[in-house]
C-alpha cells in the first residue's frame, strides 16, 4: 500500500506540476502563453535528457543532436511542398515531395530520435566519464555541422520557415505529461534498476551480472525518442528553426535546469525544467522591464544570462543534488523516518559513552 | 578432488606497477579456501582477475573452462559470485532491491539451492530491514546483505574480500557462522582475509601470499603451526 501511494506521488507530483503551469498559463495573455508552451517544451526535452542522464550517471552533451534532427525533420516534411522548391532546391527528392500531418511528424520525431540514439549509442556507450561527455559532444558538433552546410537535408544555415504551428498550451502540457509517463514507466522497469544500479556502483553492477553497455543503450535510445518528440514539438512551437537553435545554447541550458532541479529524479527533472525556465522568462522580462505589483522592475540587458549562472552555481554549491535532492516527489519524508530508525538500532556505530 | 577453479601464473599489474608477480591457487568442488596475506600483497587483486574486472596474464579456468578477456558479468553468469572489499551495496536502493539484483546471474535450467527463505534464515537483516535504503545500514548489516546479495545468483564458486574488515566481534562471529552455512550448501569459497587465524581456521587449506607472490600453502589447523605461519608473515600474532 505504502510503495502504491509512493508511486502516485512519483507520477503525480511531476503530472499535476505540468497542469498546474498549464492552467495559470491559460490564464495569461496570448504573449505570455507563448512563454508558457516554451517552458513546458523545454521541460519535455529535459525529461529526455534524465532518462539517460538521470538514471546512468553518465553526462551527456549530445542529446540535443536528437532534439535538431527531429525538429528539422518534423519541420521540412510538415511545411507547403510548393514552397520547398524554392527555399530549399537541393533537397532530396523525397523529402522535397513527402508531406505528413503534425501529429505524424511529433510520431516520426520520436522515431528519429530513438533511431539516431540507438546508432550513435552503439559506438558511445562503451565509454565512461569524461570520455563519453567528450564523445556526446562530438556528436552535438557533428550534427549541427551536418544540418547546417549540407543543403540535401534542409535548408542548411538558413531559416526553416513555414512551418504549420501547432504546439499550443495544451498540446505543450499534453507533450510534457507523455514525457513524464514515458520517464515514469521506464524507471520501473527491469533494465532501469540495473542502470542505476551501475550508476551506484558500476563494478558492483557488473559483478552481479549486469550488462552495462546494454542498459546504458535502452536508456540512451528512449531518451533519444523523448528528445525527438520534444524537438518535433519545438519546431510546432515556433513556427520556423534555425540549427543554432539547437546546439550549444539549448544544451547547456537543458542540462543546466535538470542539474538544478535534480538530475537523480524525474521530479527533479520536472522541477528544474519548468522552474528553471520560469526564473529564466522572467529574468528576460525584466530586461524589458516588468511591473511587479506597484514596482517597475528593470535590469540591463544580458544580466539575465548572469544571474540564471550565479543562481546555478549557488545551487550546485549549497545544494549539489538539486534542489529537489533528487529525490521523486514526498519521497524525504519516508527516507527521514528510516533514517532515525538506524540511528536507534545500528550495532556496529560505536556509540558515546 | 575435482579441481573447479584453477589459476596458474597469474601476473597483474596497473601500469608499471606490478600488483600480482605470480598466483597459482586452486579450489575444489565445495572447498573453503584461504588467501592471506598482509597489506598490499595482491589479495584484492588476484580476485579481481578471477573475474575479469581487472587486466590479467596467465590462465584463469573455472570448471575446465578459461575466462580469459571474459567481462566480469559474463564471469558471474558463470557461477562465480563475488563479495568486494567495503561490500559496494547500491546505497540508495532498498535491501529488497539489492538482493533482486543478485538473483540476476542465477543460471537457467539450474536447480536452486538458495532462495530468499534460507537468505533470511541465515541473515535475519535482510527481511527485517528489506525496504530500508541499503545504505542506511550499519556496517555489519551491510556486509551480510552483501554476502546475501552475492548468493541469491546461487554460485558454485563465492569470492570474499575482507568480509570482517571494520565489524565488530559480534557481527565478524554472524559473518563467519553464516560462511559455515554456505560451505555446508557445497558453495565453494574463496576466502581473502588479514584475520589469518580465524581464515586458516575456517578454511580446508589456505595460501600465503607476499609482495604478489604466493609463498606458502598451509593445509595444518593446529594452534602451533597457524601461530608459526601468522609470526613468520604477518610479524605479529594475528
Amino acid at each position: 500500500m505504502k510503495i502504491r501511494i509512493r508511486l502516485v506521488y512519483e507520477l503525480g507530483g511531476p503530472l499535476l506540476l505540468i497542469a498546474l503551469v498549464a492552467l495559470v498559463g491559460s490564464m495569461m495573455s496570448i504573449a505570455q502563453q507563448a512563454n508558457v508552451i516554451n517552458i513546458l517544451v523545454t521541460a519535455t526535452i529535459v525529461i529526455g535528457l534524465y532518462v539517460f542522464i538521470g538514471n546512468s550517471g553518465v553526462m551527456s552533451f549530445g542529446q540535443i543532436s536528437f532534439v535538431a534532427v527531429a525538429a528539422f525533420a518534423a519541420g521540412i516534411l510538415t511545411s507547403p511542398v510548393a514552397i520547398r522548391s524554392t527555399t530549399m532546391p537541393q533537397l532530396f527528392h523525397f523529402l522535397a515531395v513527402t508531406k505528413i500531418s503534425n501529429l505524424e511528424s511529433l510520431l516520426l520525431g520520436a522515431l528519429l530520435g530513438a533511431v539516431f540514439a540507438l546508432l550513435t549509442g552503439l559506438v558511445l556507450m562503451r565509454l565512461s566519464g569524461l570520455a563519453a561527455g567528450i564523445a556526446t559532444f562530438a556528436v552535438l558538433e557533428i550534427t549541427y555541422d551536418v544540418i547546417t552546410y549540407w543543403n540535401k537535408i534542409g535548408p542548411g544555415a538558413r531559416t526553416l520557415a513555414l512551418v504549420p504551428v501547432s504546439t499550443g498550451l495544451s498540446v505543450s502540457a499534453i507533450g510534457c505529461g507523455i514525457a513524464v509517463l514515458a520517464a515514469f514507466l521506464y524507471q520501473h522497469t527491469r533494465s532501469c534498476r540495473l542502470l542505476r544500479a551501475s550508476r551506484e556502483d558500476i563494478s558492483a553492477a557488473r559483478g552481479i551480472g549486469v550488462s552495462v553497455f546494454r542498459q546504458r543503450l535502452v536508456a540512451f535510445t528512449l531518451s533519444g525518442a523523448i528528445a525527438g518528440f520534444g524537438g518535433a514539438l519545438f519546431v510546432h512551437e515556433l513556427g520556423s528553426i534555425q540549427s543554432s537553435q539547437v546546439y550549444i545554447d539549448l544544451t547547456f541550458t537543458t542540462l543546466a535546469m535538470l542539474v538544478v532541479g535534480g538530475s537523480g529524479s524525474l521530479w527533479g527533472a520536472t522541477v528544474g525544467g519548468i522552474g528553471f525556465g520560469i526564473v529564466d522568462v522572467f529574468l528576460r522580462n525584466a530586461e524589458n522591464g516588468v511591473a511587479l505589483g506597484s514596482l517597475h522592475l528593470s535590469i540591463p540587458s544580458g544580466t539575465s544570462t548572469i544571474i540564471l549562472g550565479a543562481f546555478m552555481v549557488a545551487v550546485l554549491i549549497l545544494l549539489p543534488r538539486g534542489v529537489t535532492g533528487s529525490r521523486e516527489c514526498l519521497e524525504r519524508f519516508s527516507m527521514k523516518r528510516f533514517s532515525k530508525a538506524v540511528r536507534l538500532d545500528d550495532q556496529d556505530v560505536p556509540r558515546k559513552p | 578432488m575435482e579441481s573447479l577453479l584453477k589459476v596458474a601464473d597469474l601476473r597483474v599489474t596497473y601500469g608499471r606497477a606490478v600488483a600480482v608477480k605470480k598466483v597459482d591457487l586452486d579450489v575444489g568442488e565445495g572447498q573453503a579456501i584461504g588467501l592471506i596475506g598482509p597489506n598490499g600483497a595482491g589479495k584484492s587483486s588476484t580476485l579481481l582477475a578471477i573475474m575479469g574486472a581487472v587486466k590479467s596474464q596467465g590462465t584463469v579456468m573455472f570448471k575446465g573452462r578459461s575466462l580469459h578477456k571474459l567481462q566480469p558479468e559474463s564471469v558471474a553468469r558463470l557461477g562465480i559470485a563475488i563479495v568486494p572489499e567495503g561490500r559496494h551495496l547500491f546505497p540508495s536502493m532498498s535491501v529488497q532491491e539489492n538482493l533482486m539484483l543478485g538473483r540476476l546471474a542465477r543460471r537457467p535450467g539450474k536447480e536452486l539451492r538458495i532462495d530468499d527463505e534460507w537468505i533470511a534464515n541465515l541473515f535475519p537483516v535482510t527481511h527485517q530491514y528489506r525496504e530500508r535504503p541499503a545504505g542506511l545500514l550499519s556496517g555489519g548489516q551491510q556486509q551480510q546483505v552483501a554476502i546475501a546479495r552475492a548468493l541469491l545468483s546461487d554460485p558454485d564458486l563465492l569470492l570474499l574480500d575482507e568480509p570482517s574488515l571494520g565489524l565488530s566481534p559480534t557481527a565478524v562471529n554472524t559473518v563467519f557462522d553464516a560462511l559455515g552455512k554456505i560451505k555446508a550448501l557445497g558453495i565453494a569459497v574463496l576466502l581473502v582475509e588479514q584475520r589469518a587465524q580465524r581464515a586458516m581456521q575456517f578454511c580446508e587449506r589456505s595460501y600465503v601470499i607476499s609482495e604478489g607472490e604466493i609463498r606458502l600453502e598451509v593445509k595444518s589447523k593446529t594452534e602451533e603451526d597457524i601461530s608459526a605461519v601468522v609470526a613468520a608473515y604477518f610479524g605479529r600474532s594475528a
